[in-house]
């Protein structure tokens, strides 16, 4: 077993590696980034996770539920650390699990992955704290620079597998869509499908009417006893296949995925302009780099300002305008808090992945990931629609785009060890 | 604005199965009661959104509160966070800037002159005045003088009753935090309710606005004390540095933070309950 095989087991036990052990892996990680564009390609199958704040029981259920790495392909999208109380242990495992399996998990920056955000939100006390010193605070803020700032997911299949066997009996008695394709399915932790939408097939547009059913409201679920165990895993893991679209005769109906942390920049209309960001430093407090890290969706038209006097909020046309330039069916971003795990917004054109379940271990929230499964029409072969190839072969008209099936797997907030947890009973005080 | 007194929780329908009763207990003719659940759903948000006619905070507990009634009088006054969130101002007149909000600004002036408009502009600190809900038909309190009996409360007595209820928190889109929470120690003879809301802005502001309710169970006295504090971040960052505690952790400490701030605004009511 290699060093770091032992310190990904440590690590996964909630106990730190040594200081000497951490300066490693943080250069290793980094040599390992400075070979990433600012955008990373991503092939599909993929589980896209939002925030992660330090709550590393919850990462491990998120692992529980979502398969293991190296068999699950997972992109993370930033806030690995600060409000939890282990962002140590979850950023650390993160790291080695990126240098162990760099094709399998891709790591992009959030906002509180910045030296500024982590003195005030908790990482570098928690680093005081257990190591004694601010150096692995440092190198971790050091590996922080070097995170790319986005990624590209392409191949996804605009048509999800229908789940395991459970969730069939009790999906076929209520849905009744003849030859529909599945669109979305919400599973539950266990597994089973609490909520599935279709849409009619041959109309691949972005905006046809699906066909939506509650087939169970998403937390009350009793199952039966044999229904309790390991989720059932969908769509067989492994490498995407990696065609690169030469002599593809179309585009794959299915657009590509962008995944960022924060959301837009009005600085930014294509992709491209993302990768020709200087992005080795620390977030900066204006221009492009700190719009991607820190942007909100909102429902407006255009663009506005934040009016907290920062920040900039982005509409559903701009978010519509963007993806069609981009050759996009979607984009993937984390950043704020949804009770559900997930929000669709602007006719599924953005969606907002939230990871950490009871949110500071007091919202009572639950939290979601999102996966995307393997487009396997084309034989396998992966059209890039990304903005590169798209716009220039006329095919990709606005129509011919088609969003991604999409599977939200739900979970709610591991139990676990309570030391150091703030009390769920409050204790009396004297307080005046 | 409906008030949501009496107490019924405002995402009702939607709240989650395991939802729980509220605590509750009664002593000298006052029940006293709170309720904890997680914060609410999208469609209560959204509901909740159109009716205040602001986005509220990021973390909205709305099924909390809590609530003392006199059941002889009728008298009764509930903490609950959207009637705390309509005293917000909705309008911008009161709005702050995140400390780096002028660089920000600077920077963007050549290349984005299309974009001026601020969205929805409102009080995003989400500063309250809040002093609690009084139930319909309340006899109103009247000013005084009287202070709330302070070296009383400072007796061990034993606590029969305590809970700590947060209603709302915010994290200011990481420029610090807005917190209304709601503490309540009910003694045999007295209790104290504390409603404090909380807010840093780092590098911009400190405040802080307590609302206290104290009954004397046997006189049926009921006095509320309301009292506004705040002062430059920088000034209280001065005031710490001269001490060789944790600086981060005491601008985390709202009970510190409140022996070095001014007073900016005080009142103080009072009212004797029919028995």
């Amino acid at each position: 077993m290699s060093d770091l095989d032992r310190a990904i087991e440590q690590l996964r036990a909630c106990r730190l590696i040594p200081e000497s052990q951490v300066r490693e892996l943080c250069y290793k990680a980094r040599e390992l980034l400075i070979e990433e564009g600012n955008v990373v390609s991503v092939d599909a199958p993929v589980t896209i996770c939002g925030d992660i704040h330090g709550q590393f029981h919850d990462l491990m259920e998120l692992f529980r539920v979502g398969g293991d790495v190296p068999d699950t392909n997972y992109l993370f999208m930033g806030d690995f650390v600060d409000r939890g109380f282990y962002s140590l242990e979850s950023f650390l495992l993160l790291l080695c699990l990126k240098v162990r399996y760099p094709d399998r998990i891709t790591l992009i920056r959030g906002n509180h992955e910045s030296r500024q955000i982590t003195t005030v939100y908790g990482f570098y006390d928690e680093c005081i704290r257990k190591y004694g010193s601010a150096n692995v605070w440092r190198y971790c803020c050091e590996v922080f620079d070097y995170l790319a700032l986005g990624a590209i997911v392409l191949g996804a299949s605009s048509e999800l597998e229908p789940s395991g066997s459970n969730a069939n009996d009790l999906t076929q008695s209520t849905i009744a869509v003849d030859d529909g394709e599945l669109e979305t399915e919400v599973l539950n932790s266990r597994g089973e499908v609490t909520m599935s939408s279709y849409r009619p097939r041959q109309r691949a547009s972005s905006d046809v009417d699906t066909d939506t059913q509650d087939i169970l409201p998403p937390r009350d679920i009793s199952a039966a006893p044999s229904q309790t165990s390991a989720p059932t895993r969908t769509g067989a893991p492994g490498t995407g296949a990696s065609g690169d679209g030469n002599g593809s005769s179309m585009t794959s109906r299915t657009g590509a995925v962008l995944c960022v942390h924060g959301g837009l920049s009005p600085l930014i209309d294509s992709v491209d302009k993302i990768r020709l960001i200087d992005r080795k430093q620390e977030v900066p407090h204006e221009g492009a780099m700190c719009d991607l890290l820190w942007s909100d969706p909102d429902e407006i038209e255009g663009w506005g300002l934040s009016p907290r006097g920062a920040g900039f909020l982005f509409g559903g046309d701009i978010v519509k305008q963007f993806n069609h330039q981009n050759g996009l069916s979607l984009i993937a971003r984390a950043h704020q808090l949804v009770m559900e795990g997930y929000k669709e917004m602007f006719d599924g054109g953005i969606v907002t992945v939230w990871s950490a379940p009871n949110y500071c271990y007091r919202c009572g929230n639950v939290a979601a990931i999102l996966e995307l499964g393997e487009d396997t029409s084309n034989g396998g072969t992966i059209a890039r629609s990304n903005g590169e190839y798209g716009r220039s072969n006329g095919l990709s008209g606005p129509s011919s785009v088609s969003s991604p099936g999409r599977r939200y797997r739900v979970f709610e907030a591991a139990a676990q060890d309570t030391r150091g947890m703030p009390a769920k009973k409050p204790v009396a005080d004297y307080f005046l | 604005m409906a008030s949501r007194y009496p107490v019924g929780p405002v995402g009702h329908a939607t709240v989650s199965p395991e939802v729980k009763k509220p605590q509750s207990i009664t002593v000298g003719g006052f029940r006293i009661s709170t309720q904890k659940l997680p914060i609410l759903k999208a469609e209560p948000i959204e509901e909740m959104t159109r009716q205040l006619g602001i986005a509220p905070p990021e973390m909205i507990f709305g099924d909390n509160h809590v609530t003392i009634e006199h059941q002889k009088s009728g008298w009764g006054i509930d903490f609950n966070a959207f009637d705390a969130l309509d005293r917000v101002d909705k309008t911008g007149q009161s709005m702050l800037q995140v400390a780096h909000s002028k660089e920000w600004q600077q920077s963007r002036e050549k290349t984005h002159e299309g974009i001026k408009d601020v969205v929805k502009p409102f009080d995003w600190s989400y500063s309250t005045d809040y002093k609690g809900t009084l139930s319909p038909n309340a006899p109103s309190f009247e000013s005084t003088e009287k202070p709330i009996p302070i070296e009383i409360l400072k007796r061990p007595d034993p606590i029969v009753f305590f809970d700590e209820v947060v209603l709302y928190e915010d994290e200011l889109a990481d420029n610090g935090i807005a917190m209304l929470s709601c503490k309540i120690r009910v003694m045999p003879a007295r209790l104290l309710l504390l409603s404090r809301f909380f807010m840093r802005l780092d590098n911009v502001l400190i405040r802080l606005r307590d609302t206290r309710v104290y009954v004397d169970f046997e006189t049926r006295e009921v006095i509320r004390e309301y009292q506004a504090k705040e002062c430059e971040y920088e000034k209280v960052r001065q005031i710490l540095a001269s001490t060789r505690d944790d600086i981060p952790a005491l601008m985390r400490d709202p009970n510190r933070l409140s022996e070095i701030l001014q007073i900016v605004e005080k009142s103080s009511e009072r009212i004797i309950l029919d028995g």
